[in-house]
């Protein structure tokens, strides 16, 4: 019984000394890890809606539906949001920006895991490229990646399907 | 590759067998499916056979030289990795590839674990899935049939994939090698002629292939369709290298079970994984993995379909 | 002196962890895709053996022998804590690299084989060579394995293009590639060892 004690008490002492080192880490690191996820966001915005100065998350039961863009005198240009469709091997997720009047900024694949060398190219600028400046209901214009069609149809399909989603909640804002 | 053999008392009598002789006879048989390959895809596809021969040989000797082992080339054995390689390539493919490939086979897929008889999977398949998984650009870009020129064209179980609509394909056409696809693996005429060979030789029993074969039949013919029981089994059957892959590769003596009833057993599971692939997987095609799963398996088929030696418990 | 530098060099080669020990191969097969990630991966984890090898040696009398496991555990996970908070705050970009595998290291079994086999039976300073040791050649095998890969399976090192015109081997960035890697650098390793032999 002694012993057990002994052991307890042993062990307790080393978990507490572990956890004050670590709270008191935590505490020097907590504000700038929040910094650090917030740039980051903002970067990732930004790439997509370069005209806009600053974005405004839009939430629903703490899920962010889409950011609103806004420019340098609040005024409204266009939204960001996240298009995920299943491609051939993984779900491609992309942040998309658009204007207004559904003409997309620009896209980024934010995260993918399709074959190398085939649907991994549908991160390539030469097949994200094509979607600036183009109407986001309608991406028939865009030539897919020979060799890759599942994959860049998934991103293509899930871009046009979201916009429609988002025209729909934002119907009042315009 | 008789089972329930009998060792009787000598004398006894020493047949004209051996590996050389049975290889060399499995490349004579592997010929007419590559003088269609050459007739549907043109003399690109006789460089790329040539070169994965010549590749895989040379690989062989340098092995074996360098590990100061005998030199076993002339048991064909060699000879017939580098043409199976080919025959699983697109005719299109750069030279280099099927240079690549057969040095992959040979070396990590046969010499590593101890030269002929010593290897796990089969060393042709091992080096396609290895170019497949490096290159799939050029794996997957196969030439149009009897245009002679590097029309791309997708594989009829590729189109099925991505869910077109096939036209202007008979199974006569896929019968007679007119589609796309890979260059040994297109004509199921001449590679029933070479299966005859083997056959009739009794080089190759017909447990595998047959209940490879079946066994894809059935399955994608109840799973095949949006429908249960409406799908195209005779299409797969003739499209893809089912054909090629249940004769000439599934039967491979090394990494194939020795029992028939392991080789049936083995040929059901080649048959499951082929088809599991091609209606719910990521690829097209599944006939090469499959093999190489259940070459895997292999091992633990043959312990549990030992035959029973009399006199021990 | 002679024996501490013994101590060391002992990780690097004769039993590196990687090639002779076989430890921790789950790591080096998940992040070997790149060498920038190989030597973040392999710093953090030599930090982690550092600091819990010394508190181990230096805790040893007076932690009991039948609970000494969990208490091995509770230092190591602190150190990898520490540093995955620090890497989230000063390096986001090598924590996104390095993902799910820093908290792994927690269970890496070089971190508490060194502890078991090691540092609990040795004083500090022989531990701390030791650990410095076992994390720099772990380091060296993965910076190794993770160079042949980069370079076959994209084609650069750190970035940057070698040759030009080169096909990537896109199999060696995919987990059957290092499975391939790793496993011809043991037999290599073993084929050192026996010609010496």
């Amino acid at each position: 019984m002694r012993e057990i004690t002994r052991y307890g008490f042993t062990l307790a002492l080393i978990c507490v000394i572990a956890a004050g080192l670590l709270a008191g880490v935590n505490s020097l690191t907590r504000s700038k890890i929040a910094a650090q996820a917030l740039a980051e966001e903002q970067m990732a915005l930004k790439e997509v809606m370069p005209k806009a100065e600053k974005f405004a998350e839009v939430k629903s039961a703490q899920q962010v539906l889409y950011y609103k863009a806004l420019d340098g005198q609040d005024k409204l240009i266009g939204f960001v949001f996240k298009a995920s469709g299943k491609g051939y091997s993984s779900v491609i997720e992309t942040l998309v920006g658009i204007f207004l009047d559904d003409r997309i900024s620009a896209v980024k694949v934010i995260s993918l895991n399709e074959t190398p060398g085939l649907g991994m190219r549908v991160t390539e600028n030469s097949f994200t490229g094509q979607f600036s400046n183009r109407d986001a209901l309608d991406l028939s214009g865009v030539q897919a990646i020979s060799g890759a069609t599942i994959s860049s149809r998934a991103v293509m399909d899930s871009i046009v399907k979201k916009t429609q989603e988002i025209r729909e909640l934002t119907k009042n804002e315009k | 590759m008789r089972n329930n053999l009998i060792v009787s008392g000598s004398p006894h009598i020493h047949k004209q067998e051996s590996i050389p002789r049975i290889m060399w006879t499995v490349v004579i048989s592997l010929i007419p499916a590559g003088v269609a390959g050459v007739i549907i895809f043109g003399l690109d596809a006789l460089w790329v056979t040539l070169v994965a021969l010549v590749a895989a040989v040379l690989t062989e000797i340098i092995f074996e030289v360098l590990t100061k082992k005998k030199i076993t080339v002339m048991d064909g054995s060699a000879v017939i990795t580098g043409i199976l390689l080919a025959y699983n390539l697109p005719s299109g493919v750069p030279l280099w590839l099927p240079i690549v490939g057969a040095v992959f086979s040979i070396a990590i897929g046969k010499q590593v674990f101890g030269g002929l008889g010593q290897n796990i999977f089969n060393p042709a398949l091992i080096g396609r899935v290895f170019l497949m998984a490096s290159w799939p650009k050029y794996m997957t870009t196969f030439v149009k049939p009897l245009s002679y020129d590097t029309i791309a064209s997708a594989t009829p179980l590729a189109a099925l994939k991505e869910g077109k609509i096939l036209e202007h394909i008979s199974y006569l056409d896929l019968f007679l090698g007119k589609r796309g696809g890979c260059i040994g693996e297109v004509c199921i005429l001449a590679l029933l002629i070479g299966a005859a060979i083997l056959l009739y030789k009794g080089y190759i029993s017909w447990h595998i292939p047959a209940t490879y074969i079946f066994t894809t039949a059935v399955f994608t013919y109840i799973f095949g369709a949006k429908q249960l029981f409406h799908g195209d089994w005779l299409f797969h059957i003739l499209s893809g290298g089912l054909i090629l892959g249940a004769f000439f590769m599934a039967t491979d003596y090394v990494a194939t079970p020795l029992t028939a009833k392991g080789q049936l057993i083995f040929g059901v599971g080649c048959g499951l994984l082929t088809a599991i692939i091609r209606i719910w997987g990521g690829y097209p095609e599944g006939v090469s993995y499959a093999i190489l799963m259940m070459n895997a398996a292999t091992p633990f088929i043959d312990r549990y379909t030992k035959n029973r030696i009399y006199g021990t418990s | 002196m002679r024996d501490l530098i013994k101590e060391f060099t002992k990780g690097i080669i004769k039993e590196n962890p990687t090639f002779v020990l076989a430890l921790g191969l789950c790591p080096t097969l998940a992040v070997s895709v790149s060498v920038a990630n190989a030597i973040g991966m392999g710093v953090a984890a030599t930090f982690v053996l550092l600091g819990s090898s010394v508190i181990i040696s230096l805790v040893k009398n007076f932690i009991p022998n039948k609970i000494r496991i969990p208490c091995f555990i509770v230092i190591i996970a602190t150190f990898v804590t520490i540093i995955e908070l620090c890497l989230k705050a000063y390096s986001p970009v090598l924590d996104r690299a390095l993902g799910i595998y820093v908290p792994l290291i927690v269970v890496n079994c070089i971190v508490l084989g060194r502890a078991e086999a090691f540092a609990c039976k040795n004083n500090f300073i022989s531990s701390f060579f030791d650990g410095l040791g076992m994390g720099v050649g772990f380091t060296l095998a993965l910076i190794l394995i993770s160079a042949i890969r980069e370079f076959l399976g994209s084609g650069q090192i750190l970035g940057h293009t070698l040759i030009k015109g080169f096909e990537p081997v896109f199999v060696f960035g995919m987990p059957s590639g290092a499975l391939l890697v790793i496993g011809l650098l043991l037999g290599l390793f073993n084929l050192i060892k026996s010609r010496k032999a």
